[in-house]
């Protein structure tokens, strides 16, 4: 998978590098519009990261670029501009995603793999976890072919984060701002995942022990599939 | 006391004071104008009656010593008496004195004038009854009182009218550029028509002064956004270099916990800027007010996203919406956030299996939603001060909040101009009253 980041804050669009090379990304990267607007018109990428806020150049701009030049890249838009103006116009210049800043990796990982499942129209993503299987696109865990219907959207949201970066520990605060992200409110340190958490342990123990659902002591909780 | 009223009353006391001070001077006055008018008079007599005696001679009116005299008959209203005078001054004046008129005692105006003739001095009286004089007093009083309370009946009203008519740029100041003032304003500077200076003036300078708190807020707003963008790409480089330390394998788990930590700050930080932001967005209107939801299905969905918090404190949640009731013209988006921080409150301050109930009620013209927690309440004094930002109260159980909940709620409220009714007891509970305007919700059976 090719990246171009397109983003004038060396700082940031290093740390993108480093994070999008481990997860086997081919990263091209660029501090100016000038330069980009070469880059998008003589190479082809999967996935095009454009920051809104570059000195020399309208990233919409860039945009409209990437959408004749590279038709078939994703684009996603980063900004430190949170208007709802600016994402409309970004959206409707054909963004396949928008994602404010500050972010979290993991969650600009996440979107891009599900533009990747909906461009290539996986359609039907499934993973088996013990004895439990879990339904990506149906949004279903099931034991023995019957969906365990206690299981709450958030509860299933928080296992397909986690078996998204399966493997990897995730901290409470990555997982609350998966969750709850969109919410502003005032509370900055919940540890309500740890409730989260200990429903779906008993939800799932009903059944089976869900094995693979690990608490990394002090940092946080993980998926591991051995493969 | 109203202007006008102050003024209208000033002028009626002040003319009711004069009239009646006049109405009390009046014997004077018209004494005085009778007494010199019946002196004139008099002396008009005098002169007459002099013409007619040198006419004929003195003698044909004074036989043999004896003196004239001459009075109407019935009511001795006047007299004329013509004598030979013994003394020998001269006498030339007016006075009041009584004369014994056929057994009746009479006071009279009495003009006695002596004069010559051939080597005679003789004495001319000619008077005139004082009754006669005084009996015009009366009505003449009567009918200034009366003619002059009507006077002053049409000025009180005129001076109402016009006082009403010239003090109505006043109100209309007062109404449209202080009460129906909104912050921030997009509407241009109009002018209040009046053909009075002063109004004129007060009106510029108003206007002049809500300019500068404009300007003066608009520069907060400005310096609030802009802080909060610029600060959210530090805040983004910090979160991604915390991430990517995070995940190098040559880290100790001792200092994957310090990162952890340095993560919930970094949060700290971005919660507290994305909520300034927000605040400072919907302060600029920068939300649009397009969906249409159902109120149930939403406060339905804040109950989703909540429910951990209540089950983590074993609080029972009790709603009653009804599910008929439709917003119209609102941002999901923002009520949401309204809803998510109201009843996150509500459980912030609530008792262990406490009790939090969100019922729909129709008030009037307004759809009423009450949040009522069992809480731990907040004191009468510090009531009006809950919506300020960053204020923080000592009660608070949870010390990881910052106190800007009930500022969004607020500043999501006023954009969609609902209004918002606290009452609180402490150690019972709060409940939060929202009236939403009719014009917010569809009742849709």
């Amino acid at each position: 998978m090719n990246v171009l980041i397109v983003e004038d804050e060396k700082a940031l669009t290093n740390e993108l590098e480093i994070f999008l090379s481990n997860s086997n990304y081919v990263c091209d990267i660029c501090f100016d519009g000038t330069s980009a607007s070469e880059k998008i018109a003589t190479n082809l990428y999967d996935f095009i990261l454009i920051d809104l806020g570059l000195p020399d150049y309208d990233g919409l701009d860039l945009l409209k670029e990437a959408k004749k030049y590279n038709p078939e890249a994703a684009c996603i838009i980063l900004t430190a501009r949170a208007e709802v103006n600016d994402r409309i116009k970004g959206l409707d210049l054909g963004a396949d995603d928008y994602l404010p800043k500050p972010f979290s990796l993991l969650e600009l990982q996440s979107r891009m793999q599900a533009i990747m499942r909906r461009k290539f129209g996986l359609k039907h993503s499934v993973v088996m976890l013990g004895d439990f299987v879990i339904d990506l696109t149906n949004r279903t865990i099931s034991h023995n072919n019957i969906p365990i219907g206690t299981i709450t959207k958030k509860e299933f949201d928080l296992v397909a984060y986690m078996l998204l970066h399966k493997n990897r520990t995730l901290t409470r605060s990555q997982l609350s701002e998966h969750i709850w992200g969109s919410i502003v409110n005032d509370d900055y340190d919940s540890n309500y995942i740890d409730a989260h958490i200990k429903n779906i342990r008993k939800k799932l123990n009903i059944y089976s022990q869900p094995d693979w659902l690990e608490t990394v002591r002090g940092l946080g909780y993980r998926i591991n599939i051995n493969h | 006391m109203k202007l006008g009223t102050k003024l209208t009353l000033f002028n009626t006391i002040s003319k009711v004071v004069i009239v009646v001070l006049f109405v009390l001077l009046l014997p004077t006055l018209i004494r005085d104008i009778n007494q010199s008018y019946t002196d004139n008079w008099l002396r008009h007599q005098k002169d007459k009656v002099l013409k007619i005696v040198s006419g004929p001679g003195i003698n044909n009116y004074i036989q043999n010593g004896e003196g004239y005299g001459s009075y109407n008959a019935l009511l001795k209203e006047e007299y004329v008496s013509l004598d030979i005078d013994s003394l020998n001054e001269n006498i030339d004046t007016i006075i009041n004195e009584n004369r014994l008129v056929e057994r009746d005692t009479i006071q009279y105006r009495i003009l006695s004038h002596n004069f010559r003739v051939g080597k005679q001095n003789y004495i001319l009286e000619i008077g005139k009854s004082i009754d006669t004089i005084n009996e015009t007093t009366t009505p003449l009083q009567n009918i200034a009182l009366e003619i002059l309370l009507g006077m002053i009946l049409l000025t009180i009203l005129a001076d109402q009218v016009y006082s009403t008519y010239v003090l109505r740029p006043l109100g209309l100041i007062i109404k449209t550029k202080l009460i129906g003032h909104k912050f921030p304003n997009h509407t241009p500077y109009k002018k209040v028509k009046t053909s009075t200076t002063d109004f004129e003036y007060l009106d510029i300078s108003i206007h002049k002064m809500i300019q500068t708190i404009e300007n003066t807020f608009q520069k907060e707003r400005e310096f609030i956004s802009n802080a909060s963008h610029e600060l959210m790409t530090p805040i983004s480089i910090l979160q991604s270099k915390i991430e990517n330390m995070f995940e190098e394998e040559d880290i100790s788990d001792e200092t994957k916990v310090r990162l952890i930590e340095m993560q919930k700050i970094l949060n700290r930080l971005k919660s507290i800027t994305k909520t300034l932001l927000l605040i400072s967005q919907i302060e600029n209107e920068q939300f649009l007010k397009e969906d249409n939801i159902s109120l149930s299905e939403l406060i339905h969905e804040v109950y989703e996203e909540i429910s951990i918090r209540l089950q983590e404190k074993e609080i029972s949640c009790e709603m009653d919406i009804p599910s008929e009731w439709i917003l119209n013209h609102v941002n999901k988006f923002l009520l949401f956030n309204l809803f998510f921080n109201l009843i996150n409150n509500a459980i912030k301050y609530n008792k262990e299996q406490g009790e939090i109930k969100i019922t729909g009620h129709t008030d009037n013209k307004f759809f009423l939603i009450v949040v009522a927690d069992t809480g731990i309440g907040i004191n009468a004094d510090r009531i009006p001060h809950i919506f300020n930002r960053f204020k923080k109260f000592t009660q608070s159980l949870q010390q990881d909040s910052f106190g800007l909940g009930l500022p969004i709620v607020k500043s999501i409220a006023d954009f969609h101009k609902i209004r918002i009714e606290v009452a609180s007891e402490p150690g019972i509970g709060t409940t939060f009253k929202l009236f939403f305007p009719a014009n917010l919700i569809v009742n849709q059976p």
